[in-house]
């Protein structure tokens, strides 16, 4: 029995269509991503999941029970939230405690359960304090240890880290996958950051405009995307992407032409090939063949962009490359690391 | 959800006290204009008699020259009062010891009873020993020993003076939330432009500034149209009836004369107008948030 | 930015202006109720100030004293009465989606702009066949109907600018929604309660025109009993200024007291 099924659920506001029968299972235990772009109804279906929005149509089973009509206080989830939800006029203390306190857990019992929770997400000196004098990072622990506290069934959590500067996220992410590992609890986690996707995840699932476009795990999401949108929204710097057509074994695009494509002729065809998978050539016969249009190092490697007419190439190379803008650069592409799209559909074409 | 009779049954007590205290009245209200009911004669009404009450108004000399009277009270004591308003927000802005202290004691006339604001200038202007009489009469030789309340013009003046005096507090709080709500950058953009104070302020401020300065002017209106307390005091519609605005035309049809039937009429009209206004203050609010959004 | 000293200067005295023009009416009267009924009428600055004008207005027959009560217990009653009903009609129009909510919502701030004199005649009639005339039931009841709407206003203005993360962080760890209005709402809008309640207490003690005609001995508040100094000998300005002291001194001191939420209380939902 999955922890959380939702089938064909949809989600309407008014005229607009939120999301159309998506259909979802997510396993006990497992850590899964909603990932996908601003306004791709990732967080309406994490509040659905959490009774905070009604759900239009479909159905949603937490541990196998019909949840549609439960309110959200006997559901037996926690959420994080993106702005923390903290309560202004509570210590730290209280704020943790509260979800004990409404369950009529003894004052005794649960400010010892509160120093435990304190201590795991190293926030015991701070326990008298209110959020107002907590910092971003301390605040985003107090949310994560009140939501610990019950031991719930299903964790949710809204793009905690977003509102955290660069390096705090980092340290967090790490934090939380660590937590993650201990207690076992089934997690929802929204985020827009392929890189925290890609970090934390069990198994992503890509939204696209309210349609779940791909269910996989990241090593999946990463070597086989399954249509042009995924592949351009995971992998930083993103995907190249270069149209063209295949005639005879060889795709031509624009300064592009790769012998050795094991696919029948096709006019109209995206080719998809990311940054690592090329490599710079001295010169001559090479795969592609453009004038320089950037240089970017990035400490161990450097961006090589270039262009041709409309359309940008970038490359991984070594940290040590040095050329002048519009110099001809030429690079190869590894044949087997190719990704193949349909250019109408955008969707993945089996080899 | 299961929230569906919570939500009504928190609106319940609210719903009730409005009703019963607006809707219903109104309702009566409306009746009763329809009706012929001389209350200092007859106990009860009379029959109906249709919309002659209304019909009445427009031919009753009375009743125009205080709808004129009103006219021009409204204009004066709304220009006026959004002219200072964004004038005193403007100034008011910036932080500091005398700003803060300032914002402080401009509380106090808003606060004040206007009954009393109407009585307080009453006493100020009294030709022999007036504060004010006497102060402006010592400036300005021309008005030295007039008779304040007792010549219409300047009846009508302190009028509008006193209304000025109460409101603009209000709507310059309103301004300063107004100012408040445009980003600094903007400004400073057109700072490092090379613009004067004078530019900004008509080039940058001012335009962002429309809707909270329309809100301010549709506003002033409602409450200049409003305005009896100080007729009663100040001046009791004098002399003769240069001051009687059609609030206090009314309330003397109905409570001195206690025409109920034609008063309700009157009552309604001016609820009119008042409709008019704020409708149109409504549609100003519901656009803002749609631009605050956009 | 600096700004030439000219300029400094023109500001700190337009400021001070603006002050004298606020305070100069105010200080005027107060002053001419502590000065003896020669002073008032002298213009004097500097006066032997005297308490006489405040004995003489206690006692009969002006007897501002059962003026002043009537005043305390109409604005209390309304307050009480009208504040906790806002409050949770403010919190239903901020939070939940209704229908009708546009329609709903201007039908209650319509009522702010209806002229007093259309409520004023029904009830005038409605309270004499009740013989409920000259009482302060009469007074209560009408004041809820000016005062009602606008608190609800106000404190949906307060409730909008809560963030909901709150309330829902409670909901998700267990908080019924009534549970959630007491835990985590009330506490937070308290000051915004708090300034909407002086507000109505200030709108309701100040109000004339319902006074004036409702009542007529017995139930008379502070304003309209400002009224009856009016002699055929001339107004008494002395005794006049004594009873606006009284009139003023306790909304001055509720208005300064919460003046930091005075602002934004006048002005939440006013524009946005």
């Amino acid at each position: 029995m999955s922890a959380v099924e939702l089938k064909s659920v949809t989600k309407r506001y008014g005229d607009f269509l939120a999301i159309s029968e998506q259909s979802l299972s997510i396993h006990d235990g497992e850590f899964l991503v909603l990932l996908g772009p601003s306004g791709c109804g990732k967080t309406t279906m994490m509040r659905m999941i959490a009774g905070l929005e009604e759900i239009t149509g479909g159905d949603l089973l937490i541990a196998g029970e019909r949840a549609n009509d439960k309110p959200p206080k006997d559901r037996d989830i926690a959420m994080v939230f993106q702005n923390y939800g903290l309560y202004p006029h509570m210590t730290v203390a209280d704020n943790i405690g509260y979800p004990l306190k409404l369950r009529g857990v003894s004052r005794a019992n649960r400010t010892e359960m509160i120093e435990a929770v304190a201590q795991k997400v190293e926030l015991t000196p701070y326990l008298k304090r209110r959020p107002a004098e907590l910092s971003g990072g301390q605040r985003q622990r107090v949310a994560l240890a009140r939501a610990i506290i019950r031991r719930p069934k299903l964790f949710l959590m809204d793009e905690p880290l977003s509102n955290l500067d660069a390096k705090l996220r980092v340290t967090m992410r790490t934090e939380i996958k660590h937590l993650h590992h201990e207690l076992k609890v089934t997690t929802v986690y929204v985020t827009h950051d392929q890189m925290e996707a890609m970090t934390l995840a069990n198994r992503i699932a890509v939204l696209n405009k309210g349609v779940i476009v791909q269910l996989d795990t990241p090593e999946k999401i990463y070597s086989e995307p399954a249509d042009l949108f995924v592949a351009e929204f995971i992998g930083s710097p993103s995907m190249n992407l270069i149209p063209g057509r295949i005639a005879g074994g060889v795709f031509e695009g624009q300064g592009v032409r790769i012998p050795g494509i094991d696919h029948a002729g096709r006019d109209d065809v995206v080719l998809g090939v990311r940054p690592e998978d090329l490599s710079l050539s001295p010169s001559g016969d090479a795969h592609i063949s453009a004038p320089l249009y950037a240089v970017e190092l990035t400490g161990e490697s450097t961006l090589v962009t270039v262009r041709f007419e409309k359309t940008n190439i970038c490359a991984r190379g070594p940290a040590d490359f040095r050329a002048e803008i519009d110099d001809t650069i030429s690079m190869n592409a590894r044949i087997d690391r190719l990704h193949l799209f349909d250019g109408a559909s955008g969707k993945r074409l089996r080899r | 959800m299961r929230d569906r009779y919570l939500k009504y049954s928190l609106l319940l007590p609210a719903f009730v006290i409005v009703m019963a205290t607006t809707f219903y009245p109104l309702a009566y209200s409306f009746v009763t204009s329809l009706r012929e009911w001389k209350l200092a004669r007859h106990r009860t009404p009379q029959g109906f008699v249709g919309l002659q009450n209304y019909a009445q108004a427009f031919s009753d000399e009375t009743f125009l020259e205080a709808l004129a009277t009103t006219a021009i009270f409204v204009v004066a004591s709304v220009v006026l009062t959004v002219v200072l308003s964004v004038l005193l927000a403007l100034l008011l802005r910036r932080t500091g010891r005398l700003h803060t202290f300032t914002r402080i004691i401009i509380i106090l006339p808003f606060a004040m009873s206007p009954a009393l604001i109407g009585v307080s200038y009453r006493f100020m202007f009294n030709p022999e020993f007036g504060v004010l009489a006497k102060g402006i009469g010592a400036l300005v030789p021309a008005l030295d020993g007039v008779a304040w309340l007792a010549t219409p013009t300047l009846a009508m003046t302190v009028l509008v003076l006193t209304d000025v005096w109460h409101w603009t507090p209000y709507m310059t709080f309103l301004c300063l939330g107004g100012l408040a709500s445009i980003p600094r950058s903007t400004e400073e953009a057109a700072q490092i432009d090379g613009a004067s104070s004078l530019r900004v302020f008509f080039d940058i401020l001012l335009p962002q500034m429309r809707n909270v300065v329309l809100v301010v002017a549709v506003l002033k209106t409602i409450f200049a149209l409003k305005m009896f307390d100080q007729v009663v005091t100040l001046t009791g519609g004098g002399p003769g009836r240069s001051t009687e605005t059609l609030a206090y035309f009314v309330f003397n049809i109905g409570f001195k004369w206690y025409d109920m039937g034609y008063a309700s009429a009157l009552a309604y009209i001016l609820t009119g107008i008042m409709m008019i206004v704020s409708i149109w203050y409504v549609r100003l609010l519901l656009a803002d948030r749609k631009m605050a959004t956009a | 930015m600096k700004r030439s000293t000219v300029f400094w200067w023109l500001e700190r005295l337009a400021l001070v202006l603006v002050c004298i023009i606020a305070l100069f009416p105010i200080v005027w009267m107060f002053m001419t109720a502590f000065k003896s009924g020669r002073d008032a009428y002298d213009l004097s600055l500097f006066f032997k100030p005297t308490f006489d004008n405040f004995l003489t207005v206690f006692r009969p027959p002006w007897n501002l004293g059962s003026m002043l009560w009537n005043s305390i217990v109409v604005a209390t009653l309304t307050v009480v009465i009208a504040v906790p009903a806002a409050a949770l009609a403010a919190y239903a129009f901020s939070r939940f989606h209704f229908h009708a909510k546009k329609s709903m919502f201007f039908a209650v701030i319509a009522t702010q702009f209806i002229p007093a004199t259309v409520i004023v005649l029904p009830f005038f009639l409605m309270f004499r066949n009740l013989g409920l005339l000259d009482t302060r039931t009469a007074l209560v009841v009408v004041n809820l109907a000016i005062v009602t709407p606008f608190v609800i206003w106000m404190i949906k203005g307060f409730i909008d600018a809560i963030p909901v993360d709150s309330e829902e962080a409670a909901m998700m760890d267990g908080a019924s929604r009534l549970r959630v209005i007491r835990d985590i709402v009330l506490p937070m809008a308290a000051p915004g309660i708090l300034t909407s309640a002086i507000f109505c207490f200030i709108l309701t003690w100040n109000e004339f025109l319902f006074a004036l005609i409702l009542t007529r001995r017995e139930a008379l508040t502070l304003p309209v009993g400002l009224v009856s100094f009016r002699t055929e000998r001339g107004d008494l300005w002395e005794l006049m200024s004594a009873a606006g002291v009284m009139i003023t001194v306790p909304i001055f001191i509720m208005a300064i007291l919460i003046q930091k939420h005075f602002t934004r209380g006048m002005t939440a939902g006013a524009i946005k």
